[in-house]
């Protein structure tokens, strides 16, 4: 049960209700949400006690949530209805009334490959670099990635051109690299979104998440997935829809932008939608980007290389420059268009 | 007008501004001009196959540019130290 207080509640209050339902052996979370408090109860509430709880004036509302969803339930935060909360990237704001681009290549391929392409992306105009160095791939002969060395040149890369960087991280022990060479944000991708040991360890790394959907999850499951971060500490967390596994052969995946609208309602959480992987062909990328922000989305995320062709990972589905700064422009007109702008790029 | 319509006009309105802002917030500060935008316009009425009126057009991106312009001067000045 999610208990929302009138605005301006005194603290001694919300602790008394506090303390009463932790009498009861429940466990209570709390909003971080400073416009009025907001606790949210896990555990099943005895009916007496809800009863109690519905005649105190100082709780405005009492909101039942979707199962156990609690820390990522709108009903958590005060954003309006149609917008999402605000998480901060290394500056970046995403959600809230504004639109992000993040770009970059699949693999950190080499410190002088990766600068190039963030150059390339910061003159396009997207917000944040992303580039991986621990990758997880499907072959184990493919490539692997350069691991924490790839990471230093990522963030080399984005300070160089003034960027934050987001870089996925595949296994608990490597976190100590990941906050010592200031990865600004971590991702944790669509093979490990139920990872749970790994979701608690970053939710305690106190950095923003960039949480992707599994490859075969429900819009539900993700937002578990979510709310195992939250549990743990972690309030800046960003959803990354990339599309998920059907019968359909055509494209790599399939991009469910459904699951846009359905999140705003549910969750305060941000979504961004990675169409790259979803689509897996380079080409349809860009009216997918566009969907997906007239959808709703809080931004993109796609790949860019400066010769798909010889990139050592997902080249088919890697932009070109000149495609990306297409994408950031075509994202400042779907944004405008559903009243919000595009973030305000460093250039 | 019916009301649909005229609810239909109202959010073009609102879509033309935030597009109008949106092309603001890219020259904010920016205050160089920019030597090829007399092509650019001309440029644009040559693709131009739509019923706006191509005088229309020209008068209303003078008073963008214009008014662009006026926004990048003051908030160029505004960043001076």
């Amino acid at each position: 049960m999610i208990l929302r207080f009138a605005a301006g509640t005194p603290e001694q209050g919300v602790q008394a209700v506090r303390e009463r339902l932790e009498r009861e052996g429940l466990r209570v979370l709390r909003s971080p949400e400073e416009a009025r408090p907001i606790l949210a109860v896990a555990g099943k509430m005895p009916a007496k006690l809800a009863e109690e709880l519905r005649a105190r004036p100082e709780i405005a509302e009492m909101i039942a949530p979707m199962g156990e969803l609690l820390l990522v339930a709108r009903a958590m935060r005060e954003a309006p209805a149609a917008r999402s909360a605000v998480v901060d990237v290394g500056g970046v704001r995403v959600g809230g009334d504004e639109v992000v681009v993040i770009a970059g290549p699949c693999s950190v391929e080499g410190r002088d490959a990766v600068l190039e392409v963030a150059r390339s992306v910061a003159e396009c105009g997207a917000h944040v670099l992303r580039g991986g160095a621990f990758k997880p791939r499907t072959s184990p002969y493919a490539f692997q990635g350069f691991g924490v060395e790839g990471l230093r040149q990522l963030k080399d890369a984005g300070e160089a051109v003034g960027l934050p960087v987001v870089s996925e991280i595949m296994d608990a022990s490597d976190l100590g690299s990941f906050l010592e060479h200031g990865i600004d944000c971590l991702q944790i991708g669509a093979r490990n979104m139920q990872n749970f040991t790994l979701l608690k360890a970053v939710a305690r790394a106190n950095r923003p998440v960039l949480l992707k959907r599994g490859l075969a999850a429900t819009a539900e499951e993700w937002l578990y997935a979510a709310e195992y971060l939250f549990e743990g500490g972690c309030e800046q967390v960003i959803l990354c829809e990339r599309g998920i596994r059907t019968f359909e052969k055509a494209t790599r995946n399939t991009l469910d932008l459904t699951v846009l609208p359905l999140l705003r309602e549910w969750s305060h959480v941000p979504v961004i939608v990675d169409p790259a992987h979803a689509a897996g062909i380079a080409r349809i990328i860009p009216p997918l980007a566009r969907a997906s922000i007239a959808a709703g989305a809080d931004g993109v995320a796609v790949e860019v290389h400066l010769n798909p062709a010889e990139a050592r990972s997902d080249g088919p589905q890697a932009l070109l420059p000149q495609e990306l700064a297409g994408i950031v422009s075509d994202a400042r007109i779907q944004a405008a268009a559903t009243g919000r702008s595009l973030h305000r790029s460093f250039r | 007008m019916q009301p649909a319509l005229r609810q239909e006009l109202r959010h073009l309105d609102q879509v033309v501004l935030a597009l109008l802002d949106e092309r603001a917030r890219l020259l904010a500060g920016v205050v160089a001009g920019d030597p090829g935008r007399g092509a650019a316009v001309e440029d644009l009425l040559a693709r131009h196959a739509g019923p706006f009126p191509a005088r229309g057009i020209v008068e209303v991106f003078e008073a963008i540019d214009r008014h662009c312009a006026g926004f990048a001067r003051e908030t160029g000045e505004a960043a001076l130290p």
